[in-house]
């Protein structure tokens, strides 16, 4: 199952407006899709389960997606997320060429 | 597509919960409100909100579900649902949840292309939702 993970550099974590987008996007495609913050995880089809997350700023998700558009899946919430995120791997912000990882 | 009424003894509370709902969910779920009386006081008004429901229903809603603040404005309700028939009444429906989390849940439900039953259950969700970060 296809999974990516990212630091949140939003200033508000994964509320509001970017949790219903997040919501919206999601719903597009059949594949189940998750996002796991520290232990918990949530239907990331479900607005109320991604609020009682309660995703904080600079703490890491992972989005996993399960079916038959999986990656399209995973590859339209990066770019719904975009700069609100940075990806990592295995707990390491990605630093991209000459950018800073961290919010303003 | 379903719709929202958002029905508060406060017009300003109504109003203020259309602006956050539309700006959260996106404004393509149609979203109308009824709030305080036909006179500007606090209060519900069956008048107000049979209007809210037709204007829901001439935004685009083919089903609506209606949320209030307080239990009182389900009278006023009643008396405004008696202006539908049974066909309009069944596409109709009224959420116990708690208004601000209600709206909010219902409407990205709804900007989903949700059924009336699964924008219902969305808001449902509300009376249960945890606020404060569990930590």
């Amino acid at each position: 199952m296809p999974e990516v993970s990212f630091v949140v550099l939003d200033p508000s974590g994964l509320h509001g407006r970017p949790a219903a987008r997040f919501v919206q996007v999601a719903s597009r495609f059949e594949s189940a899709v998750m996002l796991r913050s520290g232990e918990r995880s949530a239907n990331a089809k479900s607005m109320l389960a991604l609020l009682s997350l309660a995703v904080k700023p600079r703490s890491e998700i992972t989005i996993s997606a399960d079916g038959g558009d999986a990656d399209e899946a995973l590859a339209a919430l990066a770019a719904e997320l975009g700069e609100t995120v940075v990806p990592t791997q295995g707990g390491t912000p990605v630093v991209p060429e000459g950018g800073n990882p961290s919010p303003p | 597509m379903v719709g929202l009424v958002l029905v508060s003894h406060s017009a300003q509370i109504a109003e203020g919960l259309r602006d956050m709902v539309g700006q959260v969910a996106g404004e393509d779920t149609p979203v109308t409100t009824a709030g305080g009386t036909e006179d500007g006081r606090l209060g519900t008004s069956a008048p107000l909100i049979s209007a809210a429901i037709r204007a829901a229903r001439d935004a685009g809603a083919d089903d609506v579900l209606i949320l209030v603040d307080l239990g009182s404005a389900i009278l006023s309700l009643e008396v405004a649902l008696e202006d539908f028939d049974a066909a309009e009444r069944s596409r109709i429906r009224l959420s116990d949840a708690p208004l601000v989390e209600g709206a909010v849940l219902a409407a990205v439900q709804a900007s989903i292309g949700a059924s009336l039953d699964e924008v219902a259950e969305a808001a449902a969700g509300a009376a249960t939702m945890t606020k404060v970060p569990v930590s």
